[in-house]
């Protein structure tokens, strides 16, 4: 709220939330508040998982415009410049839609103290899964977690020759 | 129960990395079916049951499926998903973009990018930018699945041809349209499947001195890529992006000019076979994982090295 939102709301659920389990949080959240557009991040930075924004498309039957980097609202329509493996895609969107955004879209703004002290007492609206009437369940048990195996820093070369040298008749990778 | 593998494709030619989403499915189930859904697409239904593995292709061959959009591809997916046990697809913006919405109609869940399959039900997944694996246990009834390509090789032939079965099911949609799009042409092989790939940061300073980079990635037969900071800095575009946030590469050679190694970046090619750093800075975190490094200008090595190649 300190960077601009208006108000909050907080779905508290403790323990592990999975993508699916959130999407149907956020389909019950965007049913009542009926917006005409729905704005979430491509991927977190934890999990990578890259899920929730389309889940929620779906459920809420919505079109979706992934990764976007450019957004404009048109006659009624969201015009969503995405970023793909290729290079870049526009769809038009009829509203309500969801839109997630890649990194490009804009530049965020710093927090500044005034609009913290005023975030205070803006309102937040605290739910939980059973007011929104969703049963939070989860289908992927994490067994275990590892570290990848690392990678050590090799040697230093002293001079371009030396490096094709050592790629050419060491590591054997030049053509 | 067999698997269902969504190919990656462009209409015209089937993209490789679904040899490896293939390779993947196989470690679930033996037999796989690949869904091919596009325009004109005969010839990729062909490519795609060479395949070893592959017994059937699917073949949804109509103009509302000619720009693959989720919204459409949801509809035909849905009306084939009761005989599969997974569903696979590469983690390319197209199946990142697609799955998801499958899952979420099935009330399942998705596991995304997989670099490891334990059982038809374990895998083994990145999480906090590859900085950790994650083994994890499905209960769901069908397993969707996006595939980190640059983790499976890709599947060899198979035997010989195989039944590609047309699907009759036109789905339309109107709530989502394509208008446009900009893909960059190219005669440099794509970044996702490139043996060798010399990529700059920014170091290099200018799309200019990019250049530099483009002339020795030549020499090499080279993919070209970028960090963040490069992308960021106009000196390439987008797609070049290698890092948690872009392209996920692991190719035999990696060149890494005018690169610091922020973790972000590391998370996209810290699998490749052999990494190369090249850099004036000797503190830079990137020679901590380069195989060789080669602390100096790149504006002075860049040439030596072409002229050596």
């Amino acid at each position: 709220m300190a960077l601009g939102a208006d108000r909050s709301i907080w779905i508290e659920q403790s323990g592990p939330v999975e993508p699916l389990a959130i999407a149907k949080l956020l389909q019950a959240v965007v049913e009542k508040e009926a917006p005409d557009l729905v704005i979430l991040g491509k991927q977190s930075i934890d999990g990578d998982n890259n899920q929730v924004g389309q889940m929620l498309a779906a459920l809420c039957d919505m079109p979706q415009g992934t990764f976007a980097f450019k957004l404009m609202i048109e006659d009624g329509r969201a015009i969503v410049s995405r970023e793909v493996d290729g290079g870049e895609q526009v769809v038009s969107l009829a509203l309500p839609a969801v839109v997630t955004t890649d990194l490009r879209l804009n530049e965020p703004r710093y927090a500044k103290l005034p609009d913290i002290m005023k975030a205070k007492k803006k309102p937040v609206e605290h739910m939980t899964p059973e007011a929104l009437g969703v049963v939070v369940k989860s289908s992927l048990k994490t067994l275990s977690v590892s570290e990848p195996a690392g990678r050590s820093a090799g040697v230093l070369v002293s001079s371009a020759q030396e490096l094709v040298e050592k790629l050419r008749n060491e590591a054997k990778v030049l053509p | 129960m067999s698997v269902l593998v969504i190919a990656e494709h462009n209409n015209l030619s089937l993209n490789a990395v679904t040899g490896s989403v293939i390779r993947a499915a196989g470690l679930i189930d033996p037999e796989i079916h690949v869904l091919v859904a596009g325009t004109g697409c005969e010839a990729v239904a062909a490519a795609a049951g060479q395949y070893q593995g592959v017994t059937k292709v699917l073949l949804a061959d109509n103009p509302v499926y000619e720009h693959q959009l989720p919204e459409t591809l949801t509809g035909l997916l849905l009306s084939i998903s009761d005989d599969y046990a997974a569903i696979l697809a590469a983690a390319t913006t197209s199946g990142k973009n697609l799955l998801p919405r499958i899952a979420a109609l099935l009330d399942v869940g998705q596991i995304s990018d997989i670099v490891g399959v334990h059982s038809a039900n374990t895998f083994v997944r990145p999480i906090y930018a590859g900085n950790a694996l994650a083994t994890v246990e499905s209960s769901d009834s069908i397993k969707i699945i996006t595939v980190r390509t640059s983790a499976f090789d890709e599947a060899g032939k198979g035997e010989g041809s195989v039944l590609i079965e047309p699907l009759d099911q036109v789905i339309t949609q109107d709530k989502s349209q394509f208008f446009s799009e900009n893909l960059s042409t190219s005669e440099r092989p794509e970044l996702a499947g490139a043996a060798i790939v010399v990529s700059g940061g920014r170091g290099l300073g200018s799309a200019e001195n990019f250049q530099l980079l483009e002339k020795l990635a030549d020499k090499l037969g080279a993919a070209v890529g970028a960090s963040r900071a490069a992308v960021d800095a106009g000196y390439v575009g987008n797609d070049l992006q290698v890092g948690q946030t872009g392209k996920i590469v692991a190719p035999d050679l990696y060149i890494a000019v005018g690169i610091s190694g922020a973790i972000q970046h590391l998370a996209g090619m810290k699998d490749s076979k052999v990494i190369v750093a090249i850099n004036n800075d000797a503190d830079a975190p990137i020679f901590q994982v380069a195989d060789y490094g080669l602390v100096a200008d790149l504006f002075q090595v860049l040439p030596e090295l072409e002229a050596l190649l």
